[in-house]
């Protein structure tokens, strides 16, 4: 679902009629996303972003077509805007909160599995196929189609890592925000089979943080598949605090779990490369996909 | 987050897992429980206790005075000891019991290990097993993994399981950690209490929050962003660069970048710009919180917007620097994205000797100079 998004796939954007569900509606549309409606509890609004507002999202399914949603929802209306989603057969779910509590994310979790769906945050700012759409709120300054796919538990870092390169003319072939949170949907090892299967994707940029075990479950599904395509790493936290979320939920230490030492280790021994610095990332990529164009 | 082992073990108490019999120390000590041996424990919240000298086995009142003494005021893995915990030394076999979020399966990870002890993540020997998020389900897993046990002992510690399991679901956690579980004929104790809650779940959650509340002290990061709605973390209390930062992975970024060229920060931060909502109120605190230590020498913004608008920020950090009569130290701005130079020439009229730059390598370089010269 994420590797064939495009301009034509229809979106639509629960909580719609909210300050955020208002305003990332249109930014999004602005930014050429196919958004086909919204829904709102609100009744007396049949319209927000130049859009239709429908009740359900079954309703909106049915009136629109969409296939895909962005859950504008507060963290603790999450749980409850994934059901009805899911009742209403969407297949592509973004949710952006961020603090959904850790068991709500468990029930999540196994609603779109069971569901078939796919699940992408929370805690992201979105994902996004430069060029053609995004679903979310990443920002438009940071986007240029190109030939790197990004994946990335932060939002802000990610920001950072796309405009630099942005601003080098390279660009992201798909972006996605997997999120801080521990328990999520998609994960970065999720991500590996989509890059390698995208044509567009040359390389594959890894923002990571300390904390769980996502890097490290990467690293060997990478190897698994047979490291495809490059991966380049940058991890996060070095100097966090043990025992406290460093902002993130998921970015958390705990003894020698979690940390930045076990995640470098594991990623170079699947044949990734481990960057301590955003500078030295972007180098390598400026190198790499310079190269490669000649 | 981590509760201390006090905390946990009040839990525990509450849903039905023996416990030894205790007392908390933040002084002089009090009458202490049976005849001994005692265990005193600093009470931190942070795993490795036992190999940082934060636990002692005592075998007299005057041992136990000795080691609490040692103990208190003193600082463990970064944490300050303000309590010890003083408990009648447990007896019996010593086993491992946990249960915990899965995340990759959604579902619950439950680890049964016959030994217990210090090593015992290192180890291997555990035996782990994933299951559904109810407490049937662990039951039937816990079965599985205490079959080699003596009949006697497998009801006790299925009791144990079991009351672990609910109360993971009920409290809504993260980890349930029993290491060393002591087993014997006469029943189940838990040696120790290893118990990691979810903060954003404490909305829903009052006994946690009421625990958190009790203790602002040891639980300062976690009253601070229950309080506040957003996240400061103090990484170093003679840290010289305060860092007013938003976004969580970026902010770690530049921590660790910072330490690796030499500097010293001070604080973890994401201020979460997006909810400012036109008060300087979060910046304020901010700069209230670093200006109270002394050894601060600088003051660096790292603000990359996406969605808001710098020129709306620069006028809220104006007004908080003005709001900010501690603040007696340089301030480097480095803001990028939407409306960056309506933010410079804002806060240029607001503070003229101010670097508001793009380029956040500029804006370290200044901020080398400024702890340099001040050094």
């Amino acid at each position: 679902m994420i590797g064939s998004l495009s301009r034509s796939t229809p979106v639509i954007v629960q909580g719609i009629t909210g300050r955020m569900g208002r305003s990332h509606a249109a930014l999004m549309r602005a930014y050429g996303t196919n958004i086909v409606g919204g829904t709102s509890t609100r009744t007396d609004m049949t319209e927000a972003a130049g859009v239709p507002v429908f009740t359900s999202c079954a309703e909106a399914v049915l009136e629109t077509g969409a296939l895909a949603s962005v859950a504008m929802a507060p963290p603790e209306e999450t749980w409850a805007a994934v059901r009805e989603a899911l009742a209403g057969g969407i297949k592509l779910i973004v949710t952006v909160a961020e603090g959904v509590p850790l068991h709500d994310a468990i029930k999540i979790g196994r609603a779109v599995r069971r569901a078939g769906a796919v699940w992408v945050g929370a805690s992201t700012p979105g994902l996004a196929v430069p060029g053609e759409c995004k679903l979310g709120f990443l920002p438009d300054v940071c986007l240029n189609p190109g030939p790197i796919g990004i994946m990335s538990k932060s939002g802000t870092l990610s920001y950072e890592v796309g405009y630099r390169l942005a601003r080098e003319g390279l660009g992201q072939s798909i972006w996605v925000g997997v999120g801080g949170d521990p328990v999520k949907g998609v994960r970065f090892a999720d991500m590996l089979p989509v890059f390698f299967d995208d044509p567009r994707t040359k390389s594959i940029v890894l923002v990571g943080e300390v904390g769980g075990a996502e890097e490290e479950e990467c690293a060997d599904a990478y190897a698994r598949l047979g490291a495809r395509k490059p991966l380049l790493a940058l991890i996060a936290g070095r100097e966090a605090k043990e025992g406290v979320s460093m902002g993130h939920a998921g970015a958390l230490v705990h003894g020698e779990s979690g940390t930045l030492e076990s995640k470098s280790k594991r990623l170079t021994a699947a044949g990734a490369k481990v960057f301590g610095s955003i500078d030295s990332l972007i180098a390598r990529c400026l190198r790499y996909h310079r190269f490669d164009k000649r | 987050m981590l509760l201390i082992e006090t905390d946990g073990k009040t839990l525990f108490a509450e849903h039905g897992i023996p416990v030894p019999e205790c007392v908390l120390v933040t002084g002089s000590v009090p009458p202490l429980p049976g005849d001994g041996p005692w265990v005193v424990k600093a009470q931190v919240p942070v795993g490795g206790r036992g190999k940082a000298g934060g636990i002692a086995f005592c075998d007299s009142p005057a041992a136990v005075a000795a080691a609490t003494s040692r103990l208190l005021g003193s600082r463990l893995k970064g944490h300050a000891v303000d309590a010890c915990l003083v408990e009648a030394a447990a007896t019996g076999q010593e086993r491992y019991l946990a249960i915990m979020v899965d995340a990759a399966s959604y579902g619950l990870r439950v680890i049964y290990a016959a030994q217990g002890g210090v090593e015992i993540e290192q180890s291997g020997s555990a035996q782990g097993r994933l299951c559904a998020p109810h407490p049937g389900a662990v039951a039937e897993v816990l079965a599985d993994l205490i079959a080699d046990e003596p009949i006697a002992w497998r009801t006790q510690i299925a009791t144990v399981g079991k009351a672990m399991a609910s109360m993971l679901l009920r409290q809504e956690l993260a980890l349930v950690e029993i290491n060393p579980l002591f087993v014997s004929d006469s029943g189940c104790v838990a040696g120790d209490a290893k118990v990691v809650i979810d903060l954003n779940a404490v909305f829903r959650q009052p006994r946690i929050a009421a625990l958190l509340t009790a203790r602002p002290a040891i639980y300062l990061d976690a009253c601070r962003k229950l309080e506040e709605g957003f996240d400061y973390v103090e990484l170093d209390p003679a840290g010289e660069i305060g860092l007013v930062t938003t976004g969580a992975g970026l902010s770690m970024m530049l921590i660790d970048e910072l330490t690796a060229r030499g500097a010293k920060p001070l604080n973890f931060c994401d201020i979460r710009t997006g909810q400012m909502r036109g008060s300087p109120a979060r910046l304020i605190r901010v700069l209230q919180w670093i200006t109270e230590r002394p050894s601060l020498k600088a003051v660096l913004v790292n603000i990359f917007a996406g969605i808001t608008d710098l020129g709306e920020f620069a006028g809220l950090l104006a007004a908080a620097i003005a709001a900010s009569p501690s603040l007696q130290v340089p301030v480097v701005a480095r803001l990028v994205g939407r409306n960056a130079a309506e933010a410079k020439r804002i806060l240029h009229d607001a503070q003229p000797g101010m670097l508001v730059t793009e380029d956040l390598a500029e804006a370290l370089v200044r901020i080398d100079a400024i702890v340099g010269a001040a050094a």
